[in-house]
Parts: structure tokens; sequence; C-alpha cells
């Protein structure tokens, strides 16, 4: 018990720094996807056609690959085609259009729960249609949305462990090493298995508590 | 195009329809409105009233006929062009039965921000302007609330003073009191006569037999999407001449 | 993409089935006494069915394969990296499976829902041909989307071995450096390609239980 404790507080500067990298990552993919996956919700709604074709074709990629095969791909892929991307800019590229993808469901949920007669207020009132998704459809969708992206952003937090799979040195690349180096798998593991839930479970309750609190404000 | 004798019509309506699917709700409508008078137009349930309005402003693209509004002309089939449109939205305010007010702005900021973003007017004036609104619609302390603290029939008068922030030149009601409660109706309807007695041109859709006799000019008696019966209130309501009006009126009156 | 490479990778297909069904098995088995003892009258059950899912989902499937793979597997007793991962997966499953059972039983049960009546003191028959049915159907859309996520998620059992889709991309990469790109493009083309019939099936039952409710 003692000798794990020990071994534990040796290595937790280590992975500290690891749990910083995968915050950063996902702090980054979250900062870039979230607003286009925004943007894809509007587009998916767009009365022009290629447009449209597109923007699902993007969504339905980024929802359907494994987010494995996606960092490969930036990772592995794409310096063949011309752009070559450190681990830090694969992770962040793949894991941001995975990101833009599965909020732009969310954020879509969140726009169509905004009541039609707020678009046709504004309509009446003459606001230009960019103006009204902006002052009024927006704001409220983003609102409905709020709780599930939050949500969603610890599931990105998970997720970036997967970033271990392209030399990223995040938390459980960071564990993974001290392993091989010390063959205390089991110990170390476990410890970056803590810091996780360390982050995700107050993080859990805190998304429980503000969808609850939502949830009373609109009844 | 304008002729002189119809200058004054703010509104004119010729041979309107409109069908959602294979259900024909509009058939046939005329009519016309002059400057400054309050027309109420009444009748069943689904016979196409709030249809007409949404026509008006094209909240819903009519499929036959003409409609002249505020000096824009809209034929059926054809796009009206956007600056027709910018127009029409400008001149025609709107009032819904539920109110329809943002709940993530507060009381003033429902009023204001489409000034600023419609006639560019600057935050001062359109607060000002928003002010002065709410102070008319007996609201002044309310600027600052969000409107769900609002009562419903509170948040009806703060449509209408959002509505009358633009300067329309005509206001159209659909069904204002039919989600209050009675009592609460009146202080709505007592602000809607102020505004007719002021002069504002009015199309109510309304249920409340009351003010159509009491406030409106004209009233407007609709049926199976036509218009079954139009003329001065007192006459549509007293002296209904076709047997499906007098069992209408006969219907709502003795309620 | 030449077709011996795409052959190859293909070839993944069967494994990635095996860890995606057997989590799947695994998990929606599992998932039935954590659900009955999350709704259970005793307190402590209770709390030892939230407390089990709550840690559960809080930690990456990845690093729960790792605990089970290296963590265990080098210690105690030794296990494959097929059957890791489908335990891994299986009990993360499980926690999920449990939270879309309880859904479905509110929803069966709405307002003053009897949980100890819906499991435990009802008769195996009145369960078995009144409440089973309408749970299966209440679950069969969430269920079908979970699924589909744990056909993405299977993906993760390439990081210690297992030759499915993912490896194999992995291993071809290795060796053809150029052919990267459209070697893991096509990889992420057969996640897609698998999970289009499942979600034809999630939406066909959404759409059928969506019916159901507005009737
Ligand atoms: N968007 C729509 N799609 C299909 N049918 C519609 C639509 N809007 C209205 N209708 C139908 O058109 C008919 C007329 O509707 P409308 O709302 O104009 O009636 P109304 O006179 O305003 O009735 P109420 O007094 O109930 O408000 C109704 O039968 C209604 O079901
Ligand atoms: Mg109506």
């Amino acid at each position: 018990m003692n000798a794990t404790l020990s071994f534990w507080a040796e290595s937790l500067p280590s992975l500290i720094s690891g749990m910083v990298v995968s915050l950063e990552v996902t702090a980054a993919a979250l900062a870039i996807g979230v607003p286009l996956g925004l943007v894809a919700a509007l587009l998916v709604q767009s009365t022009v056609r290629p447009l449209r074709w597109v923007t699902l074709a993007v969504v339905e990629i980024g929802r359907g690959a494994p987010a494995l095969i996606l960092l490969q791909l930036a990772y592995y892929g794409l310096p063949y085609s011309g752009l070559q991307l450190s681990s830090m800019g694969s992770a962040i590229a793949a894991l941001s259009w995975t990101t833009c993808a599965y909020t732009s469901e969310i954020i879509r949920a969140g726009l169509q729960a905004v009541p039609r007669g707020q678009s046709e207020a504004a309509m009446t009132l003459g606001l230009s249609r960019l103006d009204a998704l902006r002052f009024v459809i927006v704001p409220q969708g983003m609102r409905v949305a709020a709780p599930a992206l939050l949500g969603f952003a610890i599931l990105m937090l998970q997720a970036s462990s997967l970033c271990f799979a392209i030399a990223l040195p995040e938390l459980l690349s960071k564990a993974q090493l001290i392993g091989t180096m010390t063959f205390r798998y089991m110990e170390i593991l476990l410890l970056a298995a803590l810091l996780y839930a360390a982050i995700c479970i107050p993080a859990t309750l805190l998304v429980a508590a503000i969808e609850r609190r939502l949830g009373k404000h609109a009844a | 195009m304008e002729r002189t004798g119809e200058a004054r019509l703010i509104v004119e309506v010729k041979g309107l329809g409109k069908s959602f699917g294979a259900h024909k709700v509009l058939d046939g409508v005329d009519f016309s409105m002059r400057a400054g008078e309050v027309v109420a137009v009444i009748g069943p349930s689904g016979s196409g009233k709030s249809t007409l309005l949404r026509c008006l402003n094209q909240l819903e693209q009519h499929d036959e006929g003409l409609i002249q509004i505020c000096g824009i002309g809209m034929q059926a089939g054809l796009p009206v062009p956007r600056k027709d449109m910018n127009d029409l939205r400008r001149s025609a305010g709107m009032v819904f039965q539920s109110f329809n007010l943002f709940p993530h702005m507060t009381v003033l900021r429902n009023i204001s921000l489409p000034q600023e973003r419609v006639l560019g007017r600057s935050r001062a004036q359109a607060d000002e302007r928003s002010r002065a609104l709410l102070e008319r619609v007996g609201l002044a302390g309310k600027a600052d609330q969000y409107p769900a603290r609002c009562s419903g029939g509170q948040q009806q008068r703060i449509a209408i003073a959002r509505a009358l922030a633009l300067d329309p030149r005509i206001m159209l009601f659909d069904e204002p009191t039919s989600a209050l409660d009675p009592e609460i109706g009146l202080e709505v309807l007592a602000v809607m006569q102020e505004l007719a007695e002021a002069g504002m041109s009015m199309i109510v859709v309304t249920h409340e037999m009351h003010f159509a006799e009491t406030v409106s000019d004209r009233v407007i008696l609709m049926a199976e999407g036509r218009i079954l019966e139009e003329g001065p209130s007192a006459e549509v309501m007293r002296r209904p001449k076709t047997a499906r009006a007098q069992q209408f009126l006969h219907a709502v009156l003795n309620r | 993409m030449t077709p011996e490479n795409a052959l190859l990778i293909a070839g993944g297909i069967w494994w990635t089935i095996i860890v995606t069904l057997g989590a799947f098995g695994l998990g929606a088995a599992l998932g039935v006494p954590i659900c009955a003892m999350h709704v259970s009258r005793s307190r402590a059950l209770h709390v030892v069915a939230v407390v089990l899912i709550v840690i559960l989902r809080s930690v990456p499937p990845i690093v729960w394969i790792f605990i089970l793979y290296f963590g265990i597997g080098s210690g105690w007793l030794s296990i494959g990296p097929v059957p890791a991962a489908i335990v891994a997966l299986g009990v993360i499953t499980a926690a999920n499976m449990a939270e879309i059972y309880r859904g479905a039983l509110k929803s069966i049960h709405p307002g003053q829902w009897d949980a100890s009546h819906a499991l435990g003191l009802s008769t195996w028959s009145e369960f078995r041909d009144v409440m089973a049915p309408q749970i299966f159907r209440v679950t069969l859309p969430s269920a079908t989307t979970y699924l589909i996520g744990l056909l993405k998620d299977s993906a993760i059992a390439s990081t210690i071995g297992v030759m499915e889709i993912t490896y194999l991309a992995g291993f071809l990469a290795s060796k053809q450096f150029g052919a990267s790109l459209q070697i893991f493009a096509f990889a992420g083309a057969l996640y897609i390609l698998i999970s289009l019939p499942l979600a034809a099936v999630a939406r066909i039952a959404d759409a059928r239980l969506r019916m159901k409710v507005a009737q």
C-alpha cells in the first residue's frame, strides 16, 4: 500500500503534465469544433443543395468513422497529401471534426426546439434572416443545447485519451510510458483512471445540476 | 399605377385564394379598407381568419389573386422583391395570440432591438422610444424585467408596443386576447381601443364580439374560407342576412 | 486503394463485429441487474448501482481496456486481447444499458410508477408478457444508437492488438506510408457502411415509437 502511494506520488507530476495536454487538446477541439458545429447545423438546413450535401457529408463522416481512425488519418495520412501536422495539430484537427459533427446534431435539435412563433415574430418585425438567427433563434437554441453540449465536452475529454495512438504526450501516454519503464502497469493505470474520474465525476454532477436548474427555469 | 380614387385604400385584396395541399382555406376573398379604419374579422374556427392575416404580411404565400397593402402589390405566383418585403414588414405590425416575445431579452431589448436592426436607430434613440411606448401601454415599470416575469396581459401589451415601435401604418391582430382570462383581456382591449381612437389602421381577428361591435368600424364575417358578410359593425352583427351568419352570431352572442 | 489492401482490411470486419456484439451482449445482460439495483427499494443496492455507473462512465474506455489487458493481464491472470476488449467495453456498456433500461421503465410507468412492482413483486409471467415487450420496444431506438457508438468504440481494441479493421489499417499504413490516407479513409468508410443498416433500424424503431406516443 505504502509502496503504491509513494509510486503514485513520484509519478503524479508527470501524469499531471499529461493531463494538462489532455485538457488543452480538448479545449482546442471544442473551441474550434463547436462554432463549426453551429455553422454545420445552420448549413444542413440551407436551401442551397450542394452546400447542404457537403455539410451532410462532413457531419456523417465525422460521426460515422471512429475518432481513432480520424486521428490516424490526420497524423499518418495527411503528410502524404502535402500537409504535415504535429501530433498536437493532428489531434486538434481530428477531434475538432468529431466535435463539429456531433455538436451540429445537438445544436440542430436545440434550434428546432425554438418555437415557430419566435421566427415568425422576428420576420414580422422585419428582422433579416441573418438577424433573426443571430439575435433570436441561435441564442435560444444554444441555451436549449447547453446541457447536452457540456455533457459532450466531458466525452471529448475522455476521447482525448485516444491521442495516445498518435504519440501525443497526454495523460494516458504518460501513464503507459511509466508502465513500460517500471512494469507497474496496474498502479499507474489506476492513477490515470482516478485522474480522469477526478475531472469527469464533478463535471458530470455539475452538468446534471445545470440541467435540473434549466428544467426548473423552463417550468 | 395608383389611381386617385383608391389612393387612400391601405389594403385591397382581390380574388385571394390559398390552399394547404388539397384543402382550400381561402377562396375568392375580396375586400378593401381605407387608412384609419378598424376592421374586425370574425367567424367560426377554421374559417381562414388567421390565414388571411398571415397572407397579408406574407407569413404565408397566397396562391391566387392580388394583395395590395400600404402601396405594395403582391400578385400570386410572382416572387415579392426583397425591398417590397422589407417595406411590407416595416409597414405592417403583427400581434399574435401567443405574444411571441423573445424570452431571453428584457422587455426593453424586445422593443429596442428591432428598431436598431430594422430602422437603424441608435441604442439611445431606440430605448427612448421604447420607454415612451411602455408608458403608453401602462408598463413603464417593466422595462428591465424578462417577459416570463410579466403576466399574459402585460406580455401582450408589450408585444403591441414592440410592433408600434417600428411606426407601422397598419396593425394586424390575430386573436390578441384569446389566450387571456377575460378580465385580463380587457386591459389589452383598452390599449387597442386607444390605438383605434388615435387613428391607427387595424385589422383585428377576434372572438370578442363586444369589441367587434363597439370599437371596429366594419366587420367581416368569414366562413369556410369565404367572406360571408361584410359591412358596418352594427349592421352585420344585428341584422345578418345569411342563415349561416345568423347561426354563427346566435351561437357566439348567446354564449 | 489496391484490391489486396481493401480485402486485407475488410478481413478485420469479423473481429470488429465479434468485439462489438460480444461487448453489447455482455452489457445488455449485465445492465439488467444494475438497473434493478438502481430502482430497488434497498438504499444500499441503489447507492452501489449509482457509484458503479458513475465510475464506469467517468473513465475513458481505452483506459479500462488497458487496465484489463496490461494491468490485470500483466500481474494476476493472463487475459487475451479479445476477451480484454469484450469485457472492458462490455462493463461500460452495462452501465449505459442500465440507464437506458431505467429510462424505458420510467416512460412505461410515468408518474407514480412503482419500481419494485415493475421489477420485483410482479410475477415472472407478468413481467415476460406485459413489461418486457414494452421495455424492448421503448429501448430499441436508443439501444441501437448505442450499438452504433459501440461499433466505433471497438476500434480501440486495435491498441491492444485485436486484429480488427483499425488494427489492420494501421498495420498496412505502417508498411505503405504513401497509401496511408486512402487506407484510413477506406477503414473509416467500412465502419460507416456497417453502421448503415443499424442506423436504419434505429430510425424505423424511433419513428414507430413516436407514432405510438402520438396516438
Ligand atoms: N400550415 C398549415 N398547414 C395545413 N393546414 C393549415 C395550416 N394553417 C392552417 N391550416 C388549416 O386551414 C384552415 C384555416 O385555418 P385558420 O388558422 O386560418 O383558421 P382560423 O379561422 O384562424 O381559426 P381559429 O379561429 O381556430 O384560429 C384550418 O382548417 C386549418 O387546419
Ligand atoms: Mg386563427
